[in-house]
């Protein structure tokens, strides 16, 4: 997957999220989420994904066991666990085979999405682990003022303000800066490049067949 | 007051940070902890006061493990000083922020007054006391969070990088300003880039390198003793001390440009008046 | 031939009223300038006045005008100014937008629609320049604080600016660092003949490298000049005096009208020259 372009993988998502939503069959299901996972050690994403696939594991596991107690029948429980796992670690799949840059890419070139829509996408994930680490430390600082997270839910509510104030403050004034940063360069221009690989090649259309073809027997065969 | 035993430290999946550092802090010393950016400074500091747990050897709090109480209770006999006011500044009034702390011990109300007062009144507070704290300068947000760790009466006092952002006349005053808690008996550790600082205000200077301890000891024999390598561990001889190192007959040890410069004047001599910027 | 000319700049913002006051000011072409001041004395105003964001971002009142490279600031947009001025924020990390360290450094130019080619080389270079090449494809979460500021002075570099403007880029950073960040600067200054301005609270750093200084205070230029003349300036007439250097200050208090000294950039040359004018008798035998 790494070597198709990134919309390409995108519509391959997208078509395996709709393949499962139609079929109902717990065999043809778990094939495909074996697949998938033959597909993720190939990609050398396995390892590094280990540990939450089995938290997801668990938890499609426990959303088939609670629909038990109302009537659903056993095949059905267990499909339906499965769509969860088979939709989700196509995303992990497709996140772990196609760099973000290029995806933004595709989204404006080929889809045509607004690049300023496509870069607040990106910069949340930019500043996703900026924030986190920010949260631990205004957490700690004020442990060390004496916060304790009491027991008490509307007590801790309240609490709450000596953490959540401090970082919507911060918040505020970086993105005054990223605003200044943006205008200095130049962005939101008329015309933009974009230097990532982003153009359909022989197997990506090959793949676009492929899809067409599963999607016509899911539709006729389900 | 707070014994550092044989402690290591490592996070999940890296090299240690710390590796076998023992450290003994006496009550209202001032001590410097220098080294470069991920020598482990800040993770020694933040195990004294309670922030994580050591992966082996243990932190003693007057004879005592301080894993027992945990950050919140360690907070009242070592506060600590981030290196960024802004992560902690929430509250309305200078008064109200720095009473955050004590609102959350077990106090009786006029004690937590007394508290705040002191704390206010140490750091030259009280005229800001009613103003809004993300109002004023930085260095001002610097002091409410000095009065903020000082408002829970602890007996050390860590500080993290104080003087970062600050210009030199603020940082004039913040020295002065620990110097004078330290009078009070309050201890300081100071954790620093600033070579020149190390040297003017603080006795004993810890070095931190890879995660070791590489020095503990007077911080002028640290600058003094050519033995020392200090660039191998990132830091650099203050110009005062080189010079004073040369001339050391003459001037004995000194600490600050004013002291080497009388001392040096009074060989030269033919300087009796004061210059201005001697003055400094 | 200035890279920057203020002309009776003055410029106050539309909240606090604080800012600029007749600021007449010339920063020479190839020029290395620190730029000194107490916090609140407008150094971060007049960093931002180089770059057009201030009036631009900001908005307020302004009287005079600033030229950069000849041209007005107030008659072109920021980012036109900007691929001229590269400008170095104090919150460098929040300055950083892309997700990986190529996607940060070719921002401006594919916002600028450069082709794609040609970004890849100045992308190179920018990289190469600042000793960041081989982490193209490295997360910025995953740099180091020294390594986010030289990204960020990459991302800058990749417009090819003239001009070079850092607002408090040392103050994260450890001694060696700072070092390591001033012989950048002072290579781009040589090597490329870019013209540096740093703003900055530790002048001993900037010593070495830096051949002119201004000085602000409350808003106005106090002091311009080289760094001697600076220097000598903010001693004698006691502003902003406890910023000057260590050297520098021992030189002023160990000179008399009769007794001068040249001006110290190492510790060296001062041991050399006290000794020298040390009783014969008190001299030291001074051995390599």
């Amino acid at each position: 997957m790494k070597s198709l372009a990134p919309l390409c993988n995108l519509l391959l998502t997208i078509a395996v999220s709709v393949w499962t939503v139609l079929i109902w069959d717990p065999a043809s299901l778990a094939a495909m989420l074996a697949v998938q996972i033959a597909l993720l050690a190939y990609a050398g994403q396995l390892r590094k994904l280990l540990k939450g696939l089995f938290g997801l594991l668990m938890v499609a596991a426990f959303f088939s066991v609670i629909q038990l107690p109302f009537d659903v029948a056993v095949p059905i429980a267990v499909a339906s666990g499965l769509k969860m796992m088979v939709m989700t670690v196509a995303v992990l799949l497709m996140l772990g085979t196609t760099r973000l840059p290029s995806l933004t890419a595709a989204l404006v070139s080929q889809v045509k999405i607004p690049y300023e829509y496509a870069f607040m996408f990106t910069s949340a994930l930019r500043f996703m682990p900026d924030f986190i680490a920010e949260s631990h430390a205004v957490r700690e600082a004020q442990i060390c003022r004496g916060y304790v997270q009491s027991r008490n839910p509307l007590k801790r509510i309240v609490a709450y303000a000596a953490l959540v104030e401090p970082m919507v403050l911060r918040a505020i004034t970086r993105s005054e800066t990223m605003a200044m940063s943006l205008e200095l360069r130049g962005f939101g221009g008329a015309r933009r490049t974009f230097t990532q690989q982003i153009a359909f090649a022989g197997r990506d259309y090959l793949v676009l067949a492929l899809i067409a073809v599963i999607t016509a027997a899911v539709i006729r065969y389900r | 007051m707070l014994e550092i035993q044989q402690v290591s430290f490592a996070y999940p999946g890296h090299a240690p940070v710390l590796k076998n550092v023992s450290l003994s802090i006496q009550a209202g010393e001032f001590i410097g902890l220098a080294g470069r950016n991920g020598s482990g400074k800040t993770t020694l500091t933040r195990l004294m006061v309670g922030l994580g747990k050591p992966a082996s050897g243990q932190v003693m709090l007057d004879g005592k493990p301080a894993k027992d109480g945990g950050p919140a209770v360690m907070a009242r006999s070592v506060g600590y000083v981030f290196q960024n006011p802004d992560r902690q500044i929430f509250r309305d009034t200078v008064a109200s922020e720095v009473a955050y702390g004590p609102e959350q011990m077990d106090w009786s109300d006029d004690e937590r007054q007394a508290a705040v007062d002191d704390a206010l009144a140490m750091t030259g507070l009280i005229e800001v006391a009613q103003a809004y704290p993300r109002g004023l300068a930085r260095s001002f947000r610097q002091r409410i969070a000095i009065a903020s760790a000082l408002a829970l009466k602890p007996r050390l006092l860590i500080l993290d990088e104080p003087t970062s952002g600050q210009d030199a006349e603020e940082k004039k005053q913040l020295m002065q300003l620990l110097g004078k808690l330290n009078r009070q008996g309050i201890g300081v550790i100071l954790v620093t880039h600033d070579m020149e600082m190390l040297l003017e205000h603080t006795r004993r200077t810890v070095v931190l390198h890879q995660g070791e301890k590489v020095y503990d000891g007077p911080t002028q024999e640290l600058f003094a003793d050519p033995a020392h390598d200090v660039g191998v561990w990132g830091l650099r001889v203050p110009d005062v001390a080189a010079i004073a190192a040369k001339f050391t007959k003459i001037t004995g040890a000194v600490r600050s440009v004013e002291e080497l410069a009388a001392s040096i004047n009074q060989q030269l001599g033919g300087k009796t008046d004061e210059k201005p910027g001697a003055s400094v | 031939m200035d890279a920057v000319q203020f002309e009776d700049f003055s410029y106050h913002y539309p909240k606090t009223g604080t800012g600029l006051d007749q600021v007449t000011l010339s920063i020479p072409v190839g020029s290395f300038t620190v730029l000194a001041g107490a916090n609140g004395s407008g150094k971060t105003t007049l960093c931002m006045a180089m770059t057009g964001l201030v009036p631009h971002f900001f908005g307020g009142s302004m009287s005079g005008q600033v030229r950069v490279a000849g041209q007005v600031t107030t008659d072109r947009p920021v980012s036109d100014i900007a691929a001229g001025v590269g400008f170095v924020m104090e919150d460098y990390e929040s300055q950083l937008v892309a997700l990986t360290v190529f996607d940060e450094v070719a921002f401006a130019l594919e916002n600028t629609a450069v082709p794609a080619a040609m970004i890849r080389i100045q992308v190179a270079e920018a990289l190469a320049a600042v000793g960041l090449t081989g982490l193209e494809e490295r997360e910025l979460s995953a740099l180091s604080g020294g390594q986010k500021q030289r990204l960020a002075v990459a991302s800058v570099l990749a417009s090819q600016p003239k001009i070079l403007v850092l607002d408090e880029p040392t103050s994260a950073l450890d001694p060696e660092g700072s070092e390591e960040l001033y012989s950048l600067l002072a290579q781009l200054n040589k090597e490329k003949g870019i013209t540096v301005i740093v703003a900055d609270h530790d002048l001993a750093q900037a010593l070495p490298h830096a051949d002119r200084m201004v000085v602000m205070e409350a808003g106005r230029v106090a002091f311009t000049g080289t760094l001697d003349e600076v220097f000598d300036r903010m001693l004698t007439e006691q502003v902003y005096d406890s910023a000057v250097p260590a050297l520098r200050r021992l030189k002023a208090a160990l000179e008399t009208e009769t007794r001068k000294f040249s001006p110290w950039t190492s510790a060296d040359e001062a041991v050399a020259e006290i000794n020298a004018s040390l009783p014969p008798m008190r001299r030291l035998s001074l051995s390599a």
